[in-house]
């Protein structure tokens, strides 16, 4: 199959999702002529013309409020925050408006809309850049949150999101964006809710989101070489999140560790952890569930202080490993 | 009160306009705004009588610039309203059988019993329902205007907020991304003096709101909002040129708030004088008699609304309540 | 880098060791695997091995010396390379007091507290950090009394639980013995900490019966090594080994604390020792032969079945009844008197017993026994027929409640059922029981029986 980038595969889910459906469209800072500050949307509005690829002025409220009232109103958009950090602008509309329509007026209005934003750290950006604050969503009723960690998951979800009929926050990676993969050509959907096992093992369950999951990857290769295997689930949605493959794995390797970028403290790892504890899978324990996540902390800029607040490759091997014998 | 007359937009609710609207037009406007205060006072009542689950804010002196506003839209047109939007709805014409029944929090109502009083939406008359956050609407409205553009409906939107919602940012970001691309976006700023207890005197630094449009480039006009001829006005010529793709008007509507903010409001920010010398102003004697209407008609208008009412609580009263094992309905499509 | 060569720690409960000998020298090239010092545990001899091919160098024990496992006794250096530290420390400075032996083994709840300045490797300081220990709790066994890694280890191990009355389990063992009926207070953990993990409560489950937790037994009192004859007018000193320290601190606790009280039983051997010889007879080709220490062990074992109470431990919050009856013996090695414990003898065959025991006293005899090989007995036989003894008493071995005393089968003119003279074997038995545990009737029921099985060893397949 041929390989195409993580941004490839967005930009190409979006093609094909507006070129099957007249009532996509993108709207967002900086995604037309400029083609996303990231480059995702680079070369659609030469396609689809400035009335589908919507630039707007720096209005973060303003774009959250485009996505739902359009999406009220028989559109299906798609709207971009140029910098997760930024949809802290958004959030009354998301969180009292799109979130709670449905719902607030009695299931009789859908909110079909897609909002991606790119977060995470490892660029240099500091503190207003590099934000990763999936965990918000997820607290909130009435939204999905999606977080692929590959071209291929992205293409995918991105269709399905666009298909979608509820607002669904998917949360792109910076440090991803040029991740190649293996993508298929023709328009394919990968269902929301359905973590994947990434990688068996029966010693430790390793769940892992957006980026950490090639970390955690790469750790299991590490590992396996001392002969301890990790099995690896992406959740890829982490809301609603698909708790079965995760708790039937660790039923089978008694123990779990829960990686992810975003903060320690109220992220998205403690609802995997509760889930798991609440679960069947408690009776199959063999060792205390752990979380490795990013230091509670703004993110710094210089470049070890960075990368030390993140759970890196090496953090994974020697957490997982002190997992597995018992070392704590 | 004394200085509204300078703040008006001239030859506004002229007797010439009035002559120009369809009679029965006329008609249903007086009837709308017996219903709302009929409404309105069945609410309090109910309210009193711990009927009640919630709050409420009841619109009671504002009948003119709902009723105006309404219908001066089609049914095909859009609708976004806010927290105090009983008379909004009523106007719209929606049914208050099923908005007492939301009132009451009842599954028969408009949101099942989920919204209650302050988000009842008519989503099937195309209303997108109220909106319990401060200019909550106006981002929604910019979607609203950019999909009827992309859809190239003659369709346009209204959304009616308040003198509060003029000075949230999202004001700002609504106005200018609607100005920008020529939305089909009416900007019904429902001026009822008072942000809770923050006058607009003390909350803005210019005498007409409506003097905001130009920072835009769109026009602004403010208008009596107790007279419904002049709200009716105003928005018809708004909504025509939203049809034209001329893009989105800013229309203030001056009127006043007869009740506290909610029913806990103790009003010691205003005088008791002030409420009086509106309340003399009452927009529903006052736009009878601009249509000749005599006491008897008035008293007979008034029976049938009250009546209506009455006859919306009996409905509300017999319906069932929302079922518990229903209660994750809606969460997602 | 020089690599440090450690004390290993060779048993579950053990905590030092002894030097026996070098087998290896300062500045011998050795290879990874090779042998290099022979030491000697509780009860058994075993070698330490290199962990590392080089130079062994900085030897810091002598010969004798008792060494707390994990320390460090020697360096392998690779060649050109000296001494972590210039090498000052490769010999133990003479004023230096060899680490405590075994019975000084840190005691934490009785550990007096220390005010001021407690000496601590740097190791052991940051481990003591990270498991959140009290450092004035833990008595220190390194060098100068100071607290090593591997005194935190002990801490944590035989630290009282954090809440009283309950077992440190994963959820996963907590189902399992849940769903196999299986106390957990039974299961020894073999996770962080003594934790209980699933697949411990698994196979304790998939054992015959449950296992009792056992602390080792002590050998047996064992006739002194024959001193060199003394020359006239001096006086000897014998330096106590670590084997000798331990036989008598635990003997003379267990005389102390256990009021013994002692039952004599004459037993005719006649049917015994003629199923003995008729079994020996018919043995297959290289199965070992059957002994009478053998039967003896079996007939015990088909008594305490009988008589639970026997078989049991006293503790604190009661007398604990084992599920396991694991009969220990006695038995004279060169080294010393040692007792390997047969476990389960109430479930196997003689000639499996006879099969373990004599692979039990080649390896004893080679000083290839395993720690677990002399632990968890639960009721001791002592024969000392063969050395002449007619009947003798025992102390018994602790936690155990009784012991079995075994004196030579001399022929004796006994009384037929006509009053006649008859010649018969006979052999006396001596049961010592903690008359805390055990009534004078319960121990003379059991006797009893013990004598029943051994007259007519044909009851035991009943």
């Amino acid at each position: 199959m041929r390989e195409i980038t993580y941004a490839e595969a967005v930009r190409e889910a979006l093609r094909q999702a507006m070129e099957a459906d007249d009532r996509v469209f993108l709207i967002g800072e900086d995604v037309g002529v400029y083609g996303g500050a990231f480059g995702v949307s680079a070369g659609l509005v030469d396609q689809f013309g400035t009335e589908r690829i919507i630039d707007t002025p720096i209005s973060e409220a303003g774009i959250a409020g485009a996505i739902t009232g359009a999406a009220m109103t028989g559109m299906r958009p798609v709207g971009e925050i140029q910098f997760m950090d930024f949809v802290t602008l958004s959030m009354e509309q998301l969180v009292l408006q799109a979130a709670k329509i449905r719902y607030m007026f009695g299931g009789k209005a859908t909110v079909p809309f897609v909002l991606r934003m790119p977060g995470g750290a490892g660029t240099g950006a500091a503190a207003q850049h590099s934000e990763s604050l999936e965990s918000w969503f997820v607290h909130v009723p009435g939204l999905k949150v999606v977080a692929p960690s590959t071209p291929y998951d992205a293409k995918g979800l991105l269709l399905a999101a666009i298909q979608d009929d509820n607002p669904v926050i998917f949360v792109e990676h910076k440090l991803l964006y040029k991740q190649k993969g293996p993508v298929p050509e023709e328009m394919y959907t990968i269902p929301l809710g359905q973590s994947n096992v990434v990688r068996q093992g029966q010693h430790l369950t390793v769940v892992a989101t957006s980026v950490m999951v090639s970390r955690a990857l790469e750790a299991g290769k590490q590992l396996a070489e001392e002969g301890i295997e990790l099995e690896v689930i992406d959740p890829r949605t982490l809301k609603p999140m698909d708790c079965g493959p995760i708790v039937e794995s660790v039923k089978k390797t008694g123990r779990l560790l829960v990686v992810h970028e975003a903060v320690r403290t109220g992220g998205f790892g403690g609802e995997i952890v509760a889930s798991v504890a609440e679960s069947e899978a408690f009776d199959y324990l063999e060792a205390p569930i752990r979380r490795l996540a990013a230091r509670d902390i703004p993110v710094p800029y210089n470049k070890k202080l960075e990368a030390a607040m993140i759970p890196q490759i090496e953090d994974i091997v020697a957490e997982a490993r002190r997992l597995v014998k018992g070392e704590y | 009160m004394s200085d509204l007359n300078n703040r008006l937009s001239p030859a506004a609710g002229t007797d010439a306009a009035l002559r120009e609207i369809k009679p029965e037009i006329l008609e249903r406007m007086l009837e709308q705004m017996m219903t709302i205060r009929a409404f309105e006072e069945k609410a309090e009542e109910l309210y009193a009588l711990g009927k009640v689950h919630g709050t409420m804010h009841l619109s009671i002196g504002q009948e003119a610039t709902a009723v105006g506003a309404s219908n001066a839209l089609r049914e095909t047109d859009y609708l976004l309203n806010h927290h105090r939007g009983h008379g909004h709805l009523i106007a719209w014409g929606s049914d208050v059988n099923k908005m007492m029944a939301e009132f009451l929090g009842k599954e028969t109502g408009y949101c099942r019993g989920r919204g209650g009083s302050m988000h009842i939406a008519d989503v099937s008359k195309n209303n997108l329902g109220a909106n319990g956050i401060v200019a909550g609407g106006l981002p929604l409205a910019v979607g609203v205007g950019l999909s009827i553009k992309m859809r190239k409906t003659d369709q346009v939107v209204m959304v009616i907020f308040g003198d509060g919602a003029t000075n949230e940012g999202a004001f700002h970001e609504s106005l200018n991304m609607a100005s920008i691309w020529d939305l089909p976006v009416v900007y019904l700023l429902e001026n009822n003096q008072y942000a809770m207890s923050m006058s607009v005197k003390r909350a803005f630094k210019i005498e007409r709101l409506s003097d905001r449009a130009c920072a835009y480039g769109i026009p602004g006009v403010t208008v009596d909002g107790n007279d419904p001829i002049a709200v009716y006005q105003a928005v018809s010529e708004a909504a025509e040129r939203a049809r034209r793709r001329e893009g989105p008007t800013l229309v203030e509507s001056v009127t006043y708030r007869w009740r506290g903010h909610s029913k806990s409001d103790r009003q010691a920010y205003r005088t008791r004088e002030e409420v009086k010398e509106w309340m003399a102003r009452d927009p529903i004697p006052t736009f009878g008699a601009r249509l000749g209407k005599s006491e008897e008609e008035m008293a007979r208008l008034r029976a049938e609304a009250v009546k209506r009412i009455e006859e919306a609580v009996a409905f509300a009263e017999a319906s069932p309540e929302p079922d518990v094992s229903t209660i994750e309905d809606g969460v997602y499509a | 880098m020089a690599k440090p060569q450690i004390m290993p720690k060779f048993g579950f409960t053990q905590e030092t060791a002894e030097i026996v000998r070098w087998l290896k020298g300062e500045g011998d090239q050795v290879d990874q695997g090779d042998p290099i010092a022979e030491v000697t545990t509780d009860k058994v001899n075993m070698e330490v091995e290199a962990t590392a091919s080089g130079i062994l160098a900085g030897l810091r024990y002598k010969e004798g010396d008792i060494v707390p496992v994990t320390e460090v006794i020697a360096y392998i250096l690779e060649p050109g390379e000296s001494l972590p530290g210039n090498g000052q420390e490769a010999a133990r400075p003479a004023a230096e007091a060899p680490a405590p032996p075994a019975e000084a083994a840190p005691q934490p709840a009785e550990a007096p507290a220390r005010e001021e300045h407690v000496r601590v490797t740097p190791v052991a300081e940051q481990y003591a950090r990270e498991k959140g220990v009290d450092l004035s709790k833990v008595t220190g066994t390194g060098p100068g009394g100071r607290v090593t890694r591997a005194d935190i280890d002990r801490y944590l191990e035989t630290a009282e639980p954090e809440v009283p009355g309950k077992v440190r389990a994963t959820p996963a063992a907590r189902r399992i013995a849940r769903e196999q009926g299986v106390d957990l207070v039974e299961v020894r953990g073999s996770g962080p900490l003594g934790r209980v993990q699933g697949w411990d409560v698994q196979e304790f489950a998939a054992r015959p019966q449950p296992a009792a937790v056992q602390p080792e037994p002590v050998p047996q009192p064992a006739a002194a090594p024959a001193p060199a004859p003394v020359p006239a007018g001096e006086e000897q000193v014998i330096p106590l080994n670590n084997v000798r320290r331990l036989i008598a601190d635990r003997l003379q606790r267990s005389f102390q604390e256990a009021p013994h009280v002692y039952f004599d039983a004459d037993v005719d051997t006649t049917r015994l020792e003629a199923l003995r010889k008729r079994a020996n007879e018919k043995l297959a080709e290289g199965q070992p032969g059957i002994s009478l220490t053998v039967l003896l062990v079996k007939a015990v074992a088909w008594a305490l079945i009988r008589h639970p109470l026997i078989n049991s431990r006293l503790e604190e919050d009661g007398i604990h009844l084992l599920p396991e009856i694991n009969v220990g013996v006695a038995v004279a090695a060169e080294s010393g008197l040692i007792v390997p414990v047969l476990r389960q003898a109430n479930l196997k065959p003689v000639t499996q017993l006879a099969a373990e025991m004599k692979d039990l006293v080649d390896r004893a005899r080679a000083n290839r026994l395993r720690p677990d090989d002399v632990s968890g007995g639960t009721f001791t036989v002592s024969n000392l027929g063969m050395f002449g003894v007619d009947r003798f008493t025992a102390i018994i071995n602790p936690p155990q409640t009784a012991i079995l005393a075994v004196g030579r089968t001399r022929k004796m003119f006994v009384p037929d059922e006509n009053d006649q003279p008859v010649l018969k074997p006979v052999m006396t038995v001596t049961l010592g029981a903690d008359h805390r545990v055990v009534d004078g009737a319960v121990a003379a029921r059991f006797l009893a029986d013990v004598r029943e099985a051994l007259e007519h060893p044909e009851m035991m397949v009943i």
